[in-house]
């Protein structure tokens, strides 16, 4: 335990003892809206090339096994000697000169599985690569320390298992007028408005009513919050831009939310792979930025920290379609404004030591990441949300 | 027999049951209703659509192996199919007279749960559930062991001598026989090696490569010998664990998510003696403890029951048939495409906020533009063209479909208006919304109908 969470707690337990219950009101409403700290998954589904996205462009192995497929090193933006990013990744080169950039390379799980639907289920659940769950990671977290559904927010139409608990799932929504227009039908308040508790037993009818109670009041919470601001900055006007802008909008209100899920999809390119993750990166990158200068302004960014992730990374040799097949081991983004380690988090994989299929080999346990972040950003037992120790990074 | 019996009866082995048809049976007792349910199960009728594009395909190659060229364009005709396999499904389920085998075929593809980008191996295996779905656990298991799609699922095709794949051999004791934490990793890996060389053809045809499997002897759970993946199959049956851990499943779907032990156990001694699935099913069905109070109208719906169970009161047509596949995604359960091998987890968990939202609000936008109606009793009609177009506008855009109020009006047209709840909803009505329901006015049996539907009670079967 570090010393400031030490602090935190120990104050925490006086005040339990000595202090007048209406102050230790006044207290928690404080911590609450100070240093409440977000975070925000970012999924590439499809499984990105990590390869063409950090690019080793000193090195011959990969333009030997790329020959119609690297990026040439006129092109890279080049962050090191050795190593650079994809070109449509300017807008990310200004997060990283300004420190809040870390990369984390080689992230991967033993046995990897190259199966889409699978390996996307691993990273979700943070299940060993034999064994399967019903639940997802951030599920786990919300049902140990979610206090309402809303405590975890998926910015899409329908919702990832990594935000399903064991007992409690998290909301999904892109569009909160939306959804709460579908649960505020008068009809529904009429029934709602005559129920008296006392009638809602345990059985499984008084938990569908008390699911509904619970769900109408988190729409109008998410819609009614969400609405008092808007934001300054110009999003990219496709999908993930505006999963961003609907994100940044929860955040800057103040939503009471610990976790957002977004994703961009379509980074499955076994053809003709360079305009397709050119494109994507673009949109990634461009999005991003401005997700961080929406947060900024709001005096936002700095409780906030962004994971990007993808399901696996691709192979090292090219295919005969310009593409690549599905690999193993990839990079993480971690973004942030007060990272301990910035820039690269660890070295790139080395090309000439590959498994019997042509991929990278990992060297870093991508459920030692979600260990992190629950333990030091999210400030929980991390293995009681993993079911698992896992040791842990050094990058917040 | 009671009708409060048949139709509790009929909600857990499919989806509701008509006021005639229930009018016929209540004078009818148990024992032949259930056999009634057995005798229009015995036939059954394979689910298919027409897949002979690609098995032109299939059949116009020279070679065993797809190029990228020929398998992008089987997976690209594939989603389209199953688009259409899933639509196909759905109405199956509203329209079959086999309704206990397509209930039982349901409850499978949440046991044997497999998923494939190929149409032509994902519609066998689906067949396969239906085929077995009442037949002997082993030849069933032995059956699933070689489909196509399961040996593509769960890797079997990859398990080779001296370089196997345990994918499969762990699921199978895992989740499809025995349940977690009865066996050893040891058992896992014998196993393993007795299913090398399972396999297919492009037809999607079993293969045996004998120079892919392991002939060696291997011990397993305390035997040894030279086991086909058959012999593994009769190892794990003889355990009375398995006919244990499928009664608890099959107990958990049709009557209660609380196991009752000496239930269960009841179940497992009729199973074990020859794993028939028919006999053990008879013999839950016409259990008195089947028919308890306590269980009547106290199963969540899943959502294809949920959404089954409207188009089987109300006849409804999706326009589009994405919208159908969009909708069971926002419910959180679309045929043909589980969340992983473990499948659905069902009960509870089928709902949360988003999908309680949407269920409370569905039938209403399916079957009248989203309006449910509020009118006060003594206010006279004014239920409204206004009314209507104003919610045509708001939700009428969202879901197109073709609603059959004749063929409702019609089925009902003998049942009293006042009474109209006992056959819509499976359970009573809470005190509370029963007094707010008193206040409204009834002068509709399609607008009350709707009412009924957008309850949290019409979510309990």
């Amino acid at each position: 335990m570090d010393r400031r969470k030490f602090l935190k707690q120990s104050s925490l337990a006086s005040s339990l003892f000595f202090v007048p219950s209406f102050v230790r009101a006044f207290e928690q409403v404080a911590s609450s809206t100070l240093g409440y700290k977000r975070l925000v998954i970012i999924q590439l589904s499809g499984g990105n090339d990590g390869l063409n996205t950090i690019v080793p462009f000193n090195n011959d192995i990969y333009y030997k096994e790329r020959p119609s497929l690297s990026i040439s090193k006129f092109d890279v933006i080049k962050l090191t000697d050795e190593v650079g990013l994809n070109p449509s990744l300017t807008p990310l080169k200004r997060l990283y000169d300004q420190g809040y950039l870390s990369i984390i390379n080689n992230v991967g799980y033993p046995n990897p599985v190259r199966s889409h639907f699978r390996s996307m289920d691993i990273w979700q659940t943070a299940s060993d690569a034999d064994t399967f769950s019903q639940s997802g990671w951030l599920g786990r977290y919300l049902d140990n320390y979610g206090k309402h559904p809303h405590s975890a927010i998926e910015v899409d139409d329908s919702l990832s298992l990594a935000m399903k608990g064991e007992n409690v799932n998290a909301i999904a929504t892109k569009d909160p007028k939306a959804f709460h227009n579908l649960s505020k039908d008068p009809y529904f308040k009429n029934i709602h408005k005559h129920q008296n508790d006392a009638h809602l037993s345990e059985h499984n009818l008084g938990y569908l009513y008390k699911s509904m109670i619970a769900a109408q009041s988190s729409a109008k919470y998410i819609f009614e919050t969400s609405k008092t601001v808007s934001t300054s900055q110009d999003y990219p006007n496709n999908k993930f831009g505006k999963q961003l802008k609907t994100t940044a909008q929860f955040i800057n209100s103040g939503l009471d939310t610990k976790v957002f899920y977004t994703s961009l999809n379509g980074f499955d390119t076994h053809a003709n792979q360079l305009n397709t993750q050119k494109r994507l990166l673009g949109q990634y990158s461009e999005g991003i930025e401005t997700f961080v200068k929406d947060l900024k302004d709001n005096g936002t960014f700095k409780d906030t920290l962004i994971l990007t992730f993808s399901e696996f990374g691709r192979r090292v040799k090219q295919n005969a379609s310009v593409g690549t097949d599905h690999g193993t081991a990839n990079n993480v983004f971690v973004i942030g404004e007060n990272l301990k380690k910035q820039g690269f988090y660890n070295n790139m994989a080395n090309l000439s030591n590959l498994d019997d299929n042509g991929d990278l080999k990992f060297e870093i346990d991508f459920r030692t990441i979600y260990a992190t972040v629950l333990d030091k950003w999210l400030e929980v037992d991390d293995k009681k949300v993993l079911n698992k120790s896992f040791s842990q990074l050094d990058f917040i | 027999m009671k009708k409060k019996h048949i139709k509790h009866l009929y909600w857990r082995v499919g989806f509701g049951i008509s006021p005639s048809e229930l009018e016929k049976l209540s004078k009818k007792n148990k024992k032949d209703i259930v056999s009634g349910l057995f005798k229009s199960s015995s036939s059954h009728t394979a689910l298919e659509v027409d897949t002979s594009e690609i098995k032109a395909v299939f059949s116009g190659m020279m070679s065993e192996k797809l190029d990228s060229k020929t398998r992008m364009e089987i997976q690209k005709m594939s989603r389209q199919k199953q688009m259409e396999l899933n639509a196909a499904w759905i109405e199956r389920l509203s329209t079959s007279k086999e309704v206990l085998r397509e209930k039982l075929t349901l409850f499978w593809a949440n046991h044997f749960v497999c998923e494939d980008n190929n149409i032509v191996y994902i519609q066998n295996f689906n067949n396969t559930l239906r085929k077995y779905a009442l037949g002997n656990f082993r030849d069933f298991v032995n059956a699933i062991s070689k489909e196509a799609a399961m040996t593509k699922y769960l890797n079997t095709k990859q398990n080779r001598k001296h370089k196997p794949n345990e994918n499969f051999a762990r699921e199978l004791m895992e989740l499809f026989t025995l349940g977690e934490g009865q066996y050893t990793e040891q058992d896992i890996k014998e196993s393993a090696r007795a299913f090398t060389g399972y396999s297919h053809n492009i037809k999607g045809e079993f293969v045996f490569r004998k120079w892919a499997h392991d002939f060696e002897d291997k011990t397993f759970f305390g035997k040894t010998g030279n086991f086909s993946g058959e012999d593994i199959v009769d190892i794990i049956l003889n355990k009375k664990q398995c006919a244990t851990y499928i009664c608890g499943k099959l107990y958990k779907y049709f009557v209660s998510e609380t196991i009752n032990k000496n239930h269960v156990n009841e179940l497992a001694d009729v199973f074990y003696k020859d794993y028939n699935i028919e006999t053990v099913m008879r013999h839950m069905l016409l259990a008195d403890w089947f028919y308890d109070a306590q269980h009547i109208g106290n199963k969540i719906k899943s959502p294809i029951e949920f959404l089954v169970g409207i188009k089987t009161v109300v006849p409804t047509e999706f326009k589009n048939r994405k919208q159908l596949i969009y909708i069971q995604r926002l419910l959180g359960q679309t045929l043909l495409d589980p969340p992983n091998v473990a499948g659905w987890k069902g009960g509870r968990n089928w709902i949360d906020s988003n999908t309680i939202v949407l269920r409370l609000k569905l039938p209403s936008m399916l079957l009248n533009s989203g309006y449910i109606s509020k009118v006060k009793e003594g206010h006279g009609s004014v239920l409204s063209e206004e009314m209507n177009a104003k919610f045509n506008k708001t939700y009428g855009r969202w879901i197109k479909t073709d609603v059959n109020w004749d063929d409702f009006n019609k089925t009902y047209k003998n049942v009293k208006l006042n009474s109209l709840q006992e056959y819509i909803l499976a359970c009573d009505i809470n005190t509370d919304t029963k007094n707010y329901l008193d206040t409204l006015q009834k002068n509709s049996k399609q607008e009350y109908c709707i009412q009924l539907m957008s309850l949290p009670e019409y979510q309990m079967c």
